[in-house]
């Protein structure tokens, strides 16, 4: 499977965030996407997410030599800082998703198996999410995002808030997740992407470009990387 | 000194100026004219330049023909046994207290101090005395002009409408130096946006005595109230040279505009803090149905404070003074025929009534920030199906939530008109009915449009859509309207049915067709 942008575009009055984007995602793999600060990699998520309308350009899933256009189940969105029903519980929310999804989610398993695979502990689950710390409710966002299998997983900045073991536990997830799927993961933080991911992807005026590791070892990565970004910015 | 006045000066017409053309950009339609440069654009800045010093000068009188029009001659109007001129200065002494506290000028923690003198650092001495001076003098014009007018409009003579300036000014004068002195020897810091319990119940105390003392015909003599406004003046002069000698105005400000700002953040954290403290912590809520209808039920369940007190308070207010009328038929009959002809002819008023009762944007609002504002970020409930059959539900339960105060205003009314002699026409009575519900349906079909076609908050839960504002404010001049047309109840009941019936199938059609992409977070 590929996810491909084509010809995407998205300008704010003078500024052109995105400009004419082409680019082809291959599953299996997890893409660390980098950017300066402003560069728009929350505007390129919420794109493809369908929260903002780009000016141009289309989605499309190309499975074998079928192509068709994205669509929203294909998505999981994982935001920074995490969004949860405040008034429902851990457990209602899951029950919630998977009652609507009860035709696509193929063998469920009970609830507190998914909890136990997120390790959110037995006496949080009726809890109600208002009450959930902010990396308890990161761990349900992204569960809630991971359950119905989607097949394009989009992470901003996910790991920046979270203490180290649950950023661990969240590494370890994410790997584990990669087959059969395309992980996009925006960070800031350099050590994070060359350590979690299979390829990094600038995002810099407007376009994307993959950095091409070639033979370098892992620092001289770094100063290509960051070479690319600082003269890219001063065109 | 006037250095530092002319910089702060110049500071805060900045930020007003870059406050109307953000305004001016979030009007419909014009905002698409206008370039996203115009913070730049001399010509824009030149017109909202002209507005800022306009409403400045304006600010002077405005405020004052306001607080006499509404304080006094209102008030007055309610005594019109009462000399005009005893009661003016009898409601100007209690309320010339309360404002002298609170509203000091000096301890107001505006935005403009915080910027001037936290921010940006200005000489807080020289900021504060010259803002202060200049607020002080503000307050002169104003109550001079406006003082001398509607002083000799309730027959003041000029000597007593000269003194109100001096009076007003002087007491706020005294109050601040003395809170200036009490900074030194307690180290409290006073703030006017934060009184304290004493202060709030001398507040109450105050207006007690300003409205309900004349009730009772007891006015403070006029000579006594003179002696006390020449009194505060001669103290407020006392006091000029403790505010100006005062060398402690850094620390006074930088402690109390922390604090202050600090409360801004928690009043903007509030707003959301409410909604979330409103969701009932009660686990033992269930449901047992599924999917979204489960969804629904845990939310309505877990918001029935919200949701169905206010509807079910209305309903017995409305019952009560239904109860009320009935016993006054009882009591005086000859009241029937005025009611009987109101309930014929004036059924547009209920207009105004379901809209004031309708508790349609606190449902939406709740809806988005406890529901919606997370849930929205996940892609799959934003697919079509979903946003429908939600939207269905969601339907059905505000209409429900707005039918219970609905049934009993429209049951009552016709049992009004039953009571108070009747009419030649039976369908009336289906009609009064009728065109109540439908009125309650209309209301809460036209909220949960309007919000799933607008969706006008942002992901931080501020209203961003000005096309949302600018439908709001028309519903309201709209029903408004209507309280001005009289109209036979049978015609207009009718015409209500017919609209309401029709808006709600157009409002249908329109969320089915427009709703999946129009329902989203706003950026």
């Amino acid at each position: 499977m590929k996810f491909v942008m084509e010809h995407v575009s998205k300008r704010y009055g003078e500024k052109q965030v995105l400009r004419d984007v082409d680019f082809a995602f291959e599953s299996g793999k997890i893409y660390g996407l980098l950017g300066r600060n402003g560069a728009g990699k929350t505007t390129l998520f919420n794109c493809v997410n369908g929260d903002i309308k780009a000016d141009s350009g289309n989605f499309f899933i190309i499975e074998g030599d079928n192509r068709r256009n994205l669509k929203p189940e294909d998505i999981g969105y994982v935001l920074s800082t995490p969004t949860v029903p405040e008034f429902l519980t851990g457990r209602e929310f899951l029950k919630f998703f998977l009652d609507i999804h009860e035709k696509t989610i193929r063998n469920p398993r009970p609830l507190d198996e998914y909890f136990d695979g997120m390790s959110i502990a037995p006496e949080d689950r009726d809890k109600l999410l208002k009450d959930y710390s902010h990396g308890m409710k990161n761990k349900m966002q992204m569960l809630i995002s991971i359950i119905a299998q989607p097949n394009i997983l989009l992470l901003d900045e996910p790991l920046t808030s979270l203490d180290v073991v649950v950023a661990e536990e969240m590494k370890q997830l994410l790997r584990s997740l990669k087959t059969g799927r395309i992980t996009i993961f925006s960070t800031h933080i350099m050590d994070l992407a060359l350590d979690l991911c299979d390829e990094i992807v600038l995002l810099n005026h407007g376009e994307l470009e993959i950095v091409d590791k070639e033979n370098l070892d892992s620092q001289e990565f770094k100063e290509k990387i960051i070479a690319a970004l600082r003269e890219d910015s001063h065109e | 000194m006037n250095r530092t006045f002319a910089l702060s000066f110049s500071l805060k017409n900045t930020y007003r100026v870059n406050s109307i053309l953000y305004g001016i950009k979030q009007i419909p339609l014009i905002k698409k004219l206008l370039p996203d440069t115009l913070y730049q654009s001399r010509v824009l800045k030149g017109l909202a330049n002209v507005i800022s010093i306009l409403w400045e000068i304006l600010s002077v009188f405005l405020g004052k023909l306001l607080y006499f029009l509404l304080m006094f001659i209102c008030a007055a109007s309610l005594y019109p046994q009462l000399n005009g001129a005893a009661l003016f200065l009898h409601i100007l002494l209690c309320l010339t207290v309360i404002g002298s506290y609170a509203n000091t000028f000096m301890f107001n923690p505006t935005k403009d101090k915080y910027y001037a003198m936290i921010l940006l650092k200005m000489d807080s001495r020289e900021y504060a005395l010259t803002h202060y001076f200049y607020a002080i003098a503000k307050a002169f014009v104003g109550f001079l002009i406006m003082g001398m007018v509607f002083g000799r409009m309730v027959g003041l003579t000029v000597g007593q409408c000269l003194m109100i300036p001096f009076f007003v000014v002087g007491l706020k004068l005294a109050v601040t130096g003395w809170d200036l002195l009490s900074y030194k020897r307690t180290g409290k810091i006073p703030n006017e946006n934060n009184l304290s319990k004493v202060q709030w119940a001398a507040m109450v105390l105050l207006l007690a005595a300003a409205y309900g003392l004349p009730a009772l015909g007891i006015l403070i003599p006029q000579m006594a109230v003179l002696g006390v406004m020449g009194l505060a003046f001669l103290t407020g002069l006392v006091f000029i040279p403790v505010i100006w000698r005062f060398d402690r105005y850094p620390e006074v400000y930088k402690a109390f505009l922390s604090q202050a700002m600090n409360q801004m953040d928690k009043a903007r954290q509030a707003a959301s803090n409410q909604s979330r403290k409103i969701i009932a912590a009660d686990t033992s809520i269930t449901s047992k149905r599924k999917g979204f209808e489960y969804l629904n039920e845990l939310f309505v369940k877990r918001h029935r404070k919200i949701l169905w007190r206010s509807s079910k308070r209305i309903a017995a207010v409305s019952l009560a003074v239904i109860l009320a009328a009935l016993l006054i038929f009882w009591l005086r009959p000859e009241a029937k025929a005025v009611v009987n002809g109101l309930l014929m002819t004036y059924l547009p008023y209920f207009v105004f009534v379901m809209y004031l009762i309708n508790r349609g944007t606190g449902f939406t609002r709740a809806l988005f920030i406890n529901c919606d504002h997370s849930l929205l970020t996940y892609s799959f409930y934003k697919q079509p199906r979903f946003i429908l059959k939600l939207f269905q539900i969601r339907l059905r339960e505000i209409i429900k939530v707005n039918l219970l105060p609905a049934t009993v205003i429209g049951g009552g009314l016709a049992l009004l008109l039953f009571a108070s002699g009747g009419t030649d026409q039976p369908v009336n009575y289906l009609v009064l009915i009728v065109s109540i519900l439908s009125m309650s349906m209309f209301f809460s079909v036209h909220y949960l449009t309007i919000y799933y076609l607008l969706q006008p908050y942002n992901a931080g839960t501020e209203i961003k859509s000005g096309m949302y504002q600018i439908i709001m404010a028309a519903t309201y001049l709209v029903c408004f309207y209507f309280t001005k047309l009289q109209m036979s109840t049978f015609v207009f009941g009718l015409s209500t049915i017919a609209f309401c019936l029709i808006y709600c199938v157009v409002a249908s059609i329109l969320v089915y067709r427009f709703a999946p992409k129009t329902f989203k977070i706003r950026a």
